[in-house]
C-alpha cells in the first residue's frame, strides 16, 4: 500500500480500511500494542488522511505508550512527541502503536511483553527489530507509513527482513522529542514505506529543527519527494568489501550483485572499497558498550514514582527497587548490568572511553572514505529473516560481527541511511543499504530511486492470508 | 597544642531566572506544591533537557565578579544516583567541565583584608522538595530543574567568624548582580563546610569532616566553632578524627553524626549526550559583562573617592543594596553626596522604621528626595523645616507641592526682608542704642522681632546680615 494509491481511496474511507486491516493482522503478526479508533482527521497536508501506525516508544498523548515494556504498561503520556505534532498537521490519523523489542534494546521483537511480532511473508520467522511491529504492519499493506525508531538498525534490519523501505536520516534531522530513549548519542527517528517517494515525502514532514530537542539540525529541509531524479550517471558508489566477503549466502551476493551491474549499466562509478579489519571486528562491541551505558542512565527515570506500573513498598527507596526488579525483564536488567559496569568510575577508561575513541576512529574511516564516494552500498544482511525458533547466531564470527552489524556505522556518525528490498531467497525478502554523507538524504534517494528501478519492488506488499 | 582551622565552603545557590535550568517550566518559591513543572521535570518518558540561555548569562557574570576564568565551551555532565528527588535518576551537571575556574573574593575581617580563593563554579539542576511525614513522603517538584550554581571555594578561611564574612560578602555580590535571592532561610542559598584541624605550622591537612546544610550564617559560623572545638578535644586526648559527614543540631548547638563515609560514593559521571557543547562567543561574553551592575566594591570606592563620602557613611549605604541604589537615584539630581546620604540614612531610614516600612515600601521617591536636599542648600526652606516636609512627602507628596501648602517657604526676597527690618529698626530705637553701646544681645533680639513679622518664613541669615548693615548706618 503506498500513499498515491491510498489517496485515490476517499478520505473518509482511507482510516477504516487501515483499521480493518490492522484488526485483522492483529492474530496473525501481533504487530500491535495499542489499536486507536478513535483519531479524528484534524487538518489539512501533504498526508491529509492518510493512515500512519507509530512505535511503541513514541509518546502520544492520552494514548497509552508502553514501549513494550512491563513497568510502562499502564502509562498515558501528558503530551504528544514532536513527530505526533508534525504528522497531525500534517493530517495523518493514528492507527496503532506498534510493538517493539522492550524498550527499543534488541534486534529480533521477540522481547516485546506482548510477545513476538511474526514476519508477514512467513509467520514463524521474525521481523526483525526493535521496530518490529511497524515494518510488520508497512509489509503486510495495512499502512503506507510507519514510524519506529533505529539506534543500531533497528528499522534498516527489519526493512529488509520484511521486503519494505526502511529510512534513518541524518543525526538531528529528525526531532527526537518525545520518543523513548534507548542510547541518545545514536538513537534518531526513522520509519518505514513501500517505496522510495512516499518516504521522500515523509521526510518533508518529519524532518526539522526544533527547540526542545538541542540536538535537532537547523539545516534547510528540502521538497525531497519533487527532487527525486533515479539518474545515476557519473554517480560515485562503493560496494561495502568487509560486508560482502564476510557474507557466506552466495544467493544474497549474487542479487547484489545484480543491481550494482545495472547501476554500472546506467552510468553509476563503482569501486570496491575496504576498512581496517580489526575496526569493523570491533562495530558490535563498540555500539554495545556505549548504548547499553548510555541507556542504564537514560532509563532510570523508570522508577514507579511519578508515573509508570508502580509496585508498592515501605519506603521511596523500597518502591523504586521493587518496581525496578519487577518491571524489567531479566534481558533489560542485563543490558543495564553490562551498561552500568562500563561506567565505573574504575572501567570507564578502558571501556566506555575506549569505545568512543573505537567510534571516532570508524566515523573518521568512513567519512575519509565518502570524501571520494556518494555513498556506500552494501546487502543489509547476510541472510533472510530468521527463525522465531531459532538458537542465536555465532556472535564471534566475522559473519555476525560484520555482515549482521555494519549498519550501526549510520548511528556511529549520523549518516543517512536507508535500506530496500533487493529481491528474494526461498520467497522470503532481502534487503540492500545505502549510506550516505551528512545530511545528503536528496542524494541517497536518488540513488534508492534508481535501485527501485531496477528491482521493479515499489510498493510491493506481501498480502497475509 | 594550638592548632590552624581550615575550613572550605561548599554553596549552592539558586539562579533568580524566569524558567528552569533545562525545561520552560516557571518558577516561584512560593507557589503552591506542583504548580510550576512539566514533562521535562518529572522526567517523563522521551522529554529532552534545554539550556536556559538567562542562568548561562547569569552563571557569567557571577564568575566575572568573582574573577573566574570563564570556560567558554559550556558542556555538561550526568551524575547518575537513584533518589526519590532525582526525577531523572540523574543530575545534569558540570563536573568535568565547570563553566568558572579560579577565582577570590575579599574579605574584610575588622579592617583586615583578605582573600579567600575559590576553586570553582559549576551550573547544575535542583532537585524536588521531599517531606517526610509518619508513614508517607510527600514530594514538591516545583524546585526539581531549578538552576543552581555552586561555589566551591578553596580552604583558605580560618575561622568561623572568616566563614561568615565570606558567606555574608558573597551573598551580597550575588544580590547586587540579582543573579539569586540568595535567601537562606528560604533555602535559595544553602552551605556545606568542609572542616579539619592541624598543628600550627604544619602544612599537612588533618583528616576533614563535611558539615551539611547549614541554613543560616550564625549556623555557619557556631558550627565551625563547634565542631574546631570538638576536634580539638579529640586530637588533644590522642585521638583520630574520623572522615564523616555531620549536621548541625540547633536546639544543643552541636554537630551530630549523619553518616560515616564508607568509601566514596561512584556517581558515575558521563557526558550529557543530549546537550552539544555550546560555544560562547567572545563577542558575547564582552557583551554580557558590559551590561553588569556596578559590584558593591567598585561602588563603595566610588562613593569614598568620587563623592568624598566617609568611608563609615559608604559603608552604611552599601550594606544595604536597595539603599545604595537608591542613593545612585537621587544622584542624578547633581546634590550634595554628603547632605543626601545624611537625610537617606538619618532621616528617611529612621521615619521609615518607625513607620514599620522600608526603602523598597516607601512612597518617598528618590528624586523627590534629592529636590528636598537641594531646597534645604538653597536656603529655600531650614534644615528643621526640611523634616517637616519628610515627614509629610511620605505619604507620596512631592516636596514641592507640600511647601507651596504649608507656606513653608523662607523669604529670600531682598526687597521684601529690606522693608522689614526697616520696620523693625522703626519700632526698636531702644535696641539700636543698646546695639551701638555693643550689647550683641541686642542684634538677636531684633533678629526675633523680625522672624516674628515675618511669620518664620525669613531666611535667618539673610535677615541677621542685614540688619546688622543697616543698623551701622543709622
Amino acid at each position: 500500500m503506498d500513499i498515491r494509491t491510498l489517496e485515490e481511496m476517499p478520505i473518509s474511507e482511507r482510516k477504516a480500511y487501515a483499521l480493518k486491516k490492522v484488526k485483522g493482522l492483529q492474530d496473525k503478526l501481533n504487530a500491535s500494542i495499542t489499536i486507536i479508533e478513535d483519531d479524528e482527521v484534524k487538518a489539512d497536508g501533504k498526508l491529509m488522511g492518510i493512515p500512519v501506525a507509530l512505535k511503541d516508544n513514541i509518546s502520544t498523548k492520552g494514548i497509552k505508550t508502553t514501549a513494550a515494556s512491563d513497568i510502562l504498561d499502564n502509562y498515558v503520556p501528558v503530551y504528544d512527541a514532536t513527530i505526533v505534532k508534525k504528522l497531525k498537521e500534517a493530517g495523518a490519523i493514528f492507527v496503532s502503536k506498534t510493538s517493539m523489542d522492550e524498550l527499543a534494546m534488541g534486534g529480533t521483537n521477540r522481547t516485546a511483553n506482548i510477545g513476538p511480532c511474526h514476519n508477514p511473508y512467513d509467520l514463524d520467522r521474525i521481523t526483525g527489530g526493535s521496530s518490529g511491529g511497524s515494518a510488520a504492519l508497512v509489509a503486510a499493506g495495512a499502512v503506507p507509513l510507519a514510524i519506529g525508531s533505529d539506534t543500531g538498525d533497528s528499522v534498516r534490519k527489519p526493512a529488509a527482513y520484511c521486503g519494505i523501505v526502511g529510512v534513518k536520516p541524518s543525526y538531528g534531522r529528525i526531532s527526537r522529542y518525545g520518543i523513548i530513549p534507548y542510547a541518545s548519542s545514536l538513537d534518531h527517528v526513522g520509519y518505514f514505506t513501500t517505496n522510495v517517494e512516499d518516504a521522500a515525502l515523509a521526510l518533508e514532514v518529519l524532518a526539522g529543527r526544533d527547540d526542545l530537542d538541542m540536538t535537532s539540525s537547523y539545516e534547510e529541509v528540502l521538497e525531497y519527494s519533487k527532487l527525486l531524479d533515479a539518474n545515476v550517471k557519473g554517480r560515485r558508489l562503493a560496494i561495502f568489501g568487509n560486508v560482502y566477503d564476510a557474507i557466506s549466502d552466495s544467493s544474497i551476493k549474487e542479487a547484489f550483485d545484480k543491481i550494482i551491474v545495472s547501476l554500472e549499466d546506467k552510468g553509476a562509478i563503482i569501486k570496491k572499497v575496504y576498512f581496517d579489519g580489526d575496526l569493523m571486528k570491533c562495530l558490535f562491541p563498540t555500539y554495545f558498550i556505549i548504548a547499553n551505558a548510555e541507556a542504564t542512565a537514560n532509563h532510570s527515570n523508570l522508577d514507579g514514582v511519578r508515573f509508570g506500573h508502580r509496585i508498592d513498598g515501605d519506603s521511596m527507596e523500597d518502591v523504586m527497587m521493587a518496581t525496578r526488579t519487577r518491571g524489567f525483564s531479566s534481558f533489560i536488567k542485563k543490558r543495564f548490568v553490562i551498561g552500568s559496569y562500563s561506567l565505573f568510575e574504575e572501567n570507564q577508561e578502558r571501556l566506555l572511553k575506549k569505545a568512543q575513541r573505537v567510534r571516532r576512529l570508524i566515523v573518521e574511516a568512513v567519512l575519509n572514505e565518502l570524501k571520494e564516494v556518494d555513498a556506500l552500498l552494501a546487502p543489509a544482511s547476510g541472510s533472510i529473516a530468521p527463525r522465531l525458533d531459532d538458537p542465536s547466531s555465532d556472535e564471534l564470527s566475522d559473519e555476525y560481527l560484520i555482515a549482521e552489524n555494519h549498519m550501526v556505522i549510520g548511528n556511529f556518525g549520523g549518516l543517512p541511511s536507508m535500506t530496500l528490498p533487493m529481491g528474494f531467497k526461498d520467497d522470503l525478502p532481502i534487503g540492500i543499504n545505502i549510506t550516505c554523507n551528512a545530511f545528503k538524504e536528496e542524494e541517497m534517494f536518488d540513488i534508492a530511486l534508481a535501485i527501485e528501478d531496477i528491482t521493479g519492488l515499489k510498493g510491493h506488499v506481501k498480502e497475509v492470508l | 597544642m594550638e592548632y590552624e582551622i581550615i575550613v572550605g565552603l561548599e554553596i549552592h545557590t539558586e539562579l533568580n531566572t524566569k524558567t528552569k535550568m533545562f525545561s520552560g517550566a516557571p518558577y516561584h518559591f512560593k507557589a503552591e506544591a506542583n504548580t510550576c513543572t512539566n514533562e521535562v521535570d518529572l522526567a517523563h518518558p522521551g522529554t529532552l533537557p534545554c539550556v536556559n540561555h538567562e542562568a548561562v548569562k547569569k552563571a557569567i557574570e557571577l564568575c566575572t565578579a568573582l574573577d573566574l576564568s570563564i570556560d567558554p565551551l559550556v558542556r555538561f555532565d550526568r551524575k547518575n544516583y537513584y533518589y526519590s528527588d532525582l526525577p531523572k535518576g540523574y543530575q545534569i551537571t558540570q563536573q568535568f567541565h565547570p563553566i568558572g575556574k579560579d577565582g577570590k573574593l575579599q574579605i574584610d575581617d575588622d579592617g583586615i583584608k583578605k582573600i579567600i580563593r575559590i576553586d570553582r563554579i559549576h551550573m547544575e539542576e535542583d532537585t524536588a522538595k521531599q517531606f517526610h511525614l509518619y508513614d508517607e513522603t510527600l514530594i514538591d517538584f516545583n524546585r526539581a530543574g531549578v538552576p543552581l550554581v555552586e561555589i566551591v571555594s578553596k580552604p583558605d578561611i580560618r575561622s568561623g567568624k572568616e566563614a561568615a564574612l565570606y558567606v555574608e560578602k558573597l551573598r551580597q555580590t550575588l544580590t547586587y548582580l540579582d543573579v539569586s535571592c540568595a535567601k537562606m532561610e528560604e533555602g535559595s542559598m544553602r552551605c556545606d563546610v568542609n572542616i579539619s584541624l592541624r598543628p600550627k605550622g604544619s602544612d599537612v591537612f588533618g583528616t576533614k569532616v563535611e558539615i551539611k546544610n547549614l541554613n543560616s550564617i550564625a549556623n555557619i559560623k557556631d558550627a565551625i566553632e563547634y565542631e574546631a572545638n570538638r576536634q580539638k578535644e579529640i586530637l588533644d586526648d590522642g585521638g583520630h578524627i574520623d572522615q564523616e559527614t555531620r549536621r548541625f543540631d540547633e536546639k544543643t548547638m552541636t554537630t551530630v553524626t549523619m553518616r560515616k563515609k564508607e568509601g566514596s560514593v561512584d556517581y558515575k559521571f558521563f557526558p550529557e549526550p543530549n546537550i552539544f557543547p555550546i560555544l560562547i562567543s567572545q563577542e558575547e561574553i564582552d557583551h554580557i559583562v558590559s551590561e553588569m551592575p556596578e559590584l558593591p566594591d567598585v561602588k563603595e570606592h566610588r562613593y569614598i573617592e568620587v563623592y568624598g563620602l566617609s568611608t563609615y557613611d559608604a559603608s552604611q549605604l552599601i550594606a544595604n543594596k536597595e539603599l545604595a541604589l537608591y542613593f545612585d537615584e537621587m544622584m542624578k539630581s547633581s546634590i550634595d553626596p554628603k547632605a543626601a546620604c545624611n537625610i537617606l540614612v538619618s532621616e528617611l531610614v529612621g521615619q521609615l522604621t518607625k513607620r514599620g516600612e522600608d526603602i523598597t515600601s516607601t512612597k518617598v521617591q528618590a528624586k523627590d528626595l534629592a529636590r528636598l536636599v537641594e531646597l534645604i542648600s538653597k536656603g529655600d526652606i531650614s534644615s528643621k523645616q526640611g523634616k517637616e516636609v519628610l515627614s509629610v512627602m511620605l505619604d507620596g507628596d512631592d516636596p514641592d507641592k507640600i511647601i507651596e501648602e504649608r507656606g513653608l517657604k523662607q523669604l529670600s526676597d531682598t526687597s521684601a526682608i529690606e522693608k522689614l527690618v526697616e520696620e523693625v529698626l522703626d519700632e526698636n530705637p531702644t535696641s539700636i542704642e543698646d546695639y551701638k553701646n555693643g550689647k550683641d544681645r541686642a542684634l538677636g533680639f531684633l533678629v526675633g522681632q523680625l522672624m516674628k513679622k515675618s511669620k518664620g518664613q525669613a531666611n535667618p541669615k539673610m535677615a541677621s546680615d542685614m540688619l546688622k548693615d543697616k543698623l551701622a548706618k543709622r
